[in-house]
Parts: structure tokens; C-alpha cells; sequence
């Protein structure tokens, strides 16, 4: 009896759990985390430019690059650029243009990814890579 | 001689087959006695879930204004819709909004379906709320029927989960937008949320595993399990004694019954009626004046409600066609972003505060549902509408339920673009 109970509740923690892990994907069909986005040259001093299918924004200030991210912290909309930095449409969030809160119910700022210089010229997002906010790559 | 006269003939067999087949399947004709009738609603295998006979009081259309047997066949209609609907769609991000336009296009029939089922679909959530009201404000939920209430928020969650997975799958920007959001909201639960979220869209973002993932659970885990849990329902109003009806506290406060009790012995055999909670006849006020024969009595009020649900659903579909936005553009959310009406309450909150609104609240709302039963001990007030000594919490459940849907409106028709304040008018 007791053997037995204990069987049956074994084999259902283990289902359950194996269930979980078949659920859970190994590996993942959507957008690489690293991604090259051309020379610098591409982007003059003063751009803003948002690369929306990677979902970020490229900022170029004199010789110092960034990205910053522009899925809104708040629930994962895209966040467009705006007069004063970063305005999200779908809950009226709005970032300076340093990814900072200004308004509305987004909780974090934007984050910053690791920008680096591939070997062959071109420059490399990570969004795998957090960064401080500020952080510039100089070119 | 003797065995032609004994032993049918072949002729006379063959005379006899539409006969014998019929009275094979339907063991009984028509009734016209009350034996009849109790065997009719007894040896059918669609009509022995409802009992021989009932009370009056469940038939009375102001009592139960249907609202229960609606939100079922709405239910039966989404299955067959949705059937039938599985033949022409394809869960893949490249097929499926084309297969959408196919409907229009291309399959007879193909956005009469698509209405009906829409349509359905957002009746059976506003009609399994109504009947929520109904039994609050009926008191209907009083012992013994604590656990069928628990069993009936559960049944409005996986009605609204049904709703919100199946709003994925035209895959236009109404559908990725919302599901953009309300997964994220799942994000916010402690601990776990991203995890969850991570399980749910099989990725990231929302995408090509989102959608094969929200599509079983939308037309084989979900409706599964609405349907266990609705025959757990069924069975329980059933086994609790029957619909509410007044006065009943006073036969419940009274000791049941117990036909074991009358010849303490070790020997005596007990029946079934020993295990049943308050037998229907050995209840007080169960005499012949009160209770009627489920046949035809109770069937033609249910053909009837039937009969009113699906020409309610027809016309719906005949003048209004489901939305169907532009495809998806995951690049750009469209301004405001909206979730399907009976999220946009929640939606209004996540404007507030992600955590608060989207997890906090309803988790608090739940709870206090599930709870109801078990919080409100008094038995008085059973069976009738608004009744005097049950002000308070009728009272506190009309708030309840008015901030919620005001929440609804608001987010409905007060909110323009970045969400931002704007008047309907």
C-alpha cells in the first residue's frame, strides 16, 4: 500500500517534471542575439537610427557608437523615437534619449547593448550583452 | 409443423426490421404516463444526466434567466465551428493569414464560420460572467454548493485562457500585438514569470513557436479540459440537490435523513440513498406539488433557450463580420495596441503598473472569488434575487463587478493613441 502510493506519486513528479522539460525548447528558431549592422561609416555623427527588426536603436555621437534597446521594459512593444527620446505606443511609456523613464508605467530604462568591432571592419550588436547605460564604443 | 409456428420465418423478420432496429435503439415510445415519462428522461443516454423530475423553481425562466445552458451551447457551437474551421487553417506564420483571406475567398461558408465562431466565443465569456452574477446575486453558491462555484471560476479562467489563445491564431496585427502584451504580463509573475512566458511562446518573442504552441492549447489541451471540468459541473448540481431554490437553508440546517440511522444495527444493508446528500424525495418541500417531470417539461425549456442561442449567434453572424486586421508587422505596433475587450480591463491596470495590474489584482481577484463560499457562512437569503438579507454582499459584489467593467469601458472607448486619455465623442 504505502509502496505502491509512493510509486504512484514518484512517477507523477517525474512526468510532470519530464513534461516541463520536453516543453521547454533546447534550441530556438528566432533572430540570433549577435548580429553585424555594417561599417561605421553608415552612421554619420548625430544618427539615431532604430534597426526595428533586431530591436534596437544605433546612436552616434562624434566618434562614439551605442545601442540601445527599444523593446519597452514595460510589456514588450517597440518603442518608436520621439522629439524627446523614446515613446512606446502601446501603454504611452516614454524614455529621454538616453533610455531613461520619463513617463508612464515602464518600471526599468531601456538597456544598452555591447557594440564591438568585428575583425573585418564591421560593427557587432550583442543583446546577450548588457552594458551600463553610457557605455559608447569609440570608432 | 410445430417449428415454422415457433421460430419466425425470414418474411416476417425482414417485415419487422424498421420496427425492431427502431425499438432497439429507442427502448420506450413517447410517453404518456409518468412512468413513462421518468423512463424516457432514465434509459436515454443524452437525457439520464438530467434528473426524473425537478423542481418548479429551476424552470422558472426569471430565476436562472438561462444564463448557465447558454454559456454551454455556445460552448457545443465553438466545438462544431471550430471543428470545422481546423479543416482549412494552418498554424504556420506564412499560411495562416492567408488561410484567413481563403475563408473569404474561397471556402463556402468560410467567414459565415469564422463569424459564428468569433462571435461565440465572445458571447460564452460575457455569458459565463452573467452567470456568475446570477449565482452570486441568488445566493446560489450557499452550501452544499461551495465547491460547484470553485469549479465555476475555473471554468470562466479557461473560458478567457480558450478566448485569448485563439486570438492569436489569425495572425494579423491585432492578434501578435495582444499576445506581445499579455504574455509579457505573465513575465511579471514573481519568480517564475519569465520562465512561464519562455514555456508559452516556446521562444523570446512571438513567433513561429508562439503560434503552434497557442494552437494546441487552443483546439485540443483547452477544450479538453473545459469539458472535464464542465462535466465535473454538471455532475455537482446534480449530486448538491439541484438547482438553488428559497428557502432551502432551512431544510439544509435541519439533519438530513439518514435512513441508516432509523435500524442501528451491523447488519443492515444500505442502499445508495444512504451516500446521497439529502435525497430528492426525502427532502422537505419535495412533494408531488412542488416538482414536475423533466420530460417534457425541463427538455422543452432547454430545446428552447437552444433554439434562442443559435439564432442569436446567426444573426450576429449574418450582420457583423470578426474582425481581421492588416498581417502581422512585427515592426510596428499599431497605436494604441489593443487587447481583445474583456482584457482591456486588465489592460487599463497594466497602464498603471505592470506588476499591480497584470498580476497583482487579478491573482487578488481570484481569490476572492474562489474564496466567496467559504467567507460568506450565513445560509439565509438561498434562492432568490437581491434578497433583503444578503444587501451587503450583494452590494460588495455589484461594485465588484461594476469596477470591472467600467475598467473595460474605459479601456474601450476612452483610450486613444499611446494610451493616452481621449474622449469618445
Amino acid at each position: 500500500m504505502w509502496l505502491s502510493s509512493a510509486a504512484l506519486a514518484g512517477s507523477g513528479i517525474i512526468s510532470a517534471f519530464s513534461n516541463v522539460v520536453f516543453l521547454k525548447p533546447r534550441a530556438t528558431y528566432g533572430l540570433p542575439s549577435r548580429f553585424g549592422i555594417g561599417a561605421p561609416d553608415a552612421y554619420p555623427s548625430g544618427t539615431r537610427m532604430s534597426l526595428d527588426v533586431h530591436r534596437v536603436c544605433i546612436v552616434r555621437e562624434g566618434r562614439r557608437i551605442a545601442a540601445i534597446s527599444t523593446t519597452c521594459t514595460h510589456l514588450g512593444c517597440i518603442v518608436g523615437l520621439s522629439d524627446t527620446g523614446f515613446a512606446c505606443p502601446c501603454h504611452g511609456s516614454r524614455f529621454d534619449h538616453d533610455g531613461n523613464v520619463t513617463g508612464g508605467p515602464a518600471p526599468r530604462p531601456l538597456p544598452w547593448y555591447k557594440v564591438s568591432l568585428a575583425p573585418n571592419g564591421e560593427l557587432e550588436v550583442d543583446t546577450s550583452l548588457r552594458v551600463d547605460p553610457g557605455t559608447y564604443l569609440n570608432v | 409443423m410445430s417449428p415454422r409456428t415457433t421460430s419466425p420465418d425470414l418474411r416476417s423478420a425482414l417485415a419487422a426490421l424498421p420496427r425492431n432496429i427502431w425499438a432497439s435503439i429507442f427502448r420506450h415510445p413517447l410517453p404518456s404516463t409518468d412512468l413513462g415519462r421518468a423512463q424516457t428522461s432514465f434509459t436515454n443516454f443524452f437525457l439520464h444526466i438530467h434528473p426524473v423530475k425537478v423542481h418548479r423553481n429551476t424552470l422558472r425562466p426569471a430565476y436562472t434567466l438561462g444564463l448557465g445552458l447558454t454559456s454551454f451551447f455556445l460552448f457545443v457551437i465553438l466545438t462544431v465551428t471550430g471543428v470545422l474551421l481546423m479543416f482549412y487553417y494552418v498554424p504556420s506564420t506564412g499560411q495562416a493569414y492567408d488561410r484567413m483571406l481563403d475563408l473569404r475567398g474561397s471556402v463556402a461558408f468560410g467567414v459565415f464560420l469564422r463569424n459564428m465562431h468569433r462571435w461565440s466565443a465572445h458571447g460564452m465569456v460575457a455569458l459565463v460572467f452573467l452567470h456568475m452574477c446570477r449565482v452570486f446575486l441568488t445566493g446560489a453558491y450557499k452550501p452544499p454548493r461551495e465547491f460547484n462555484w470553485v469549479v465555476g471560476v475555473m471554468l470562466f479562467l479557461l473560458t478567457l485562457f480558450s478566448s485569448f489563445t485563439g486570438y492569436l491564431l489569425p495572425w494579423d496585427q491585432l492578434a501578435f500585438w495582444a499576445i506581445t502584451v499579455g504574455t509579457a504580463i505573465a513575465g511579471y509573475a514573481p519568480l517564475v514569470g519569465q520562465q512561464v512566458r519562455f514555456l508559452l511562446l516556446g521562444d523570446h518573442t512571438v513567433g513561429q513557436e508562439a503560434l503552434l504552441r497557442f494552437y494546441v492549447l487552443h483546439v485540443a489541451v483547452l477544450p479538453l479540459l473545459v469539458a472535464g471540468v464542465l462535466a465535473i459541473h454538471f455532475w455537482r448540481i446534480r449530486k448538491d440537490g439541484g438547482l438553488s431554490r428559497p428557502d432551502e437553508g432551512a431544510d439544509t440546517l435541519a439533519p438530513a435523513p439518514t435512513p441508516a440511522a432509523a435500524v442501528p444495527t451491523a447488519r443492515t444493508t444500505y442502499g445508495l440513498m444512504g451516500f446521497v446528500r439529502g435525497p430528492f424525495a426525502a427532502r422537505p418541500g419535495n412533494g408531488p406539488d412542488d416538482s414536475v417531470y423533466s420530460w417534457p417539461s425541463l427538455f422543452q425549456a432547454e430545446l428552447f433557450v437552444f433554439v434562442l442561442t443559435i439564432a442569436g449567434v446567426l444573426v450576429m453572424s449574418l450582420f457583423f463580420d470578426a474582425p481581421l486586421e492588416e498581417p502581422v508587422n512585427v515592426l510596428h505596433p499599431p497605436n494604441p495596441a489593443k487587447a481583445p475587450w474583456y482584457f482591456l480591463g486588465l489592460q487599463e491596470l497594466v497602464s498603471y503598473s505592470a506588476f499591480w495590474g497584470g498580476v497583482g489584482i487579478p491573482t487578488i481577484e481570484v481569490l476572492i472569488l474562489l474564496l466567496v463560499p467559504y467567507l460568506d457562512r450565513s445560509h439565509r437569503g438561498v434562492g432568490r434575487w437581491f434578497a433583503r438579507e444578503r444587501l451587503a454582499a450583494n452590494t460588495l459584489f455589484l461594485i465588484f463587478a461594476v469596477i470591472n467593467l467600467m475598467l473595460i469601458v474605459i479601456g474601450t472607448f476612452f483610450r486613444g493613441p499611446n494610451w493616452a486619455f481621449v474622449s469618445p465623442w
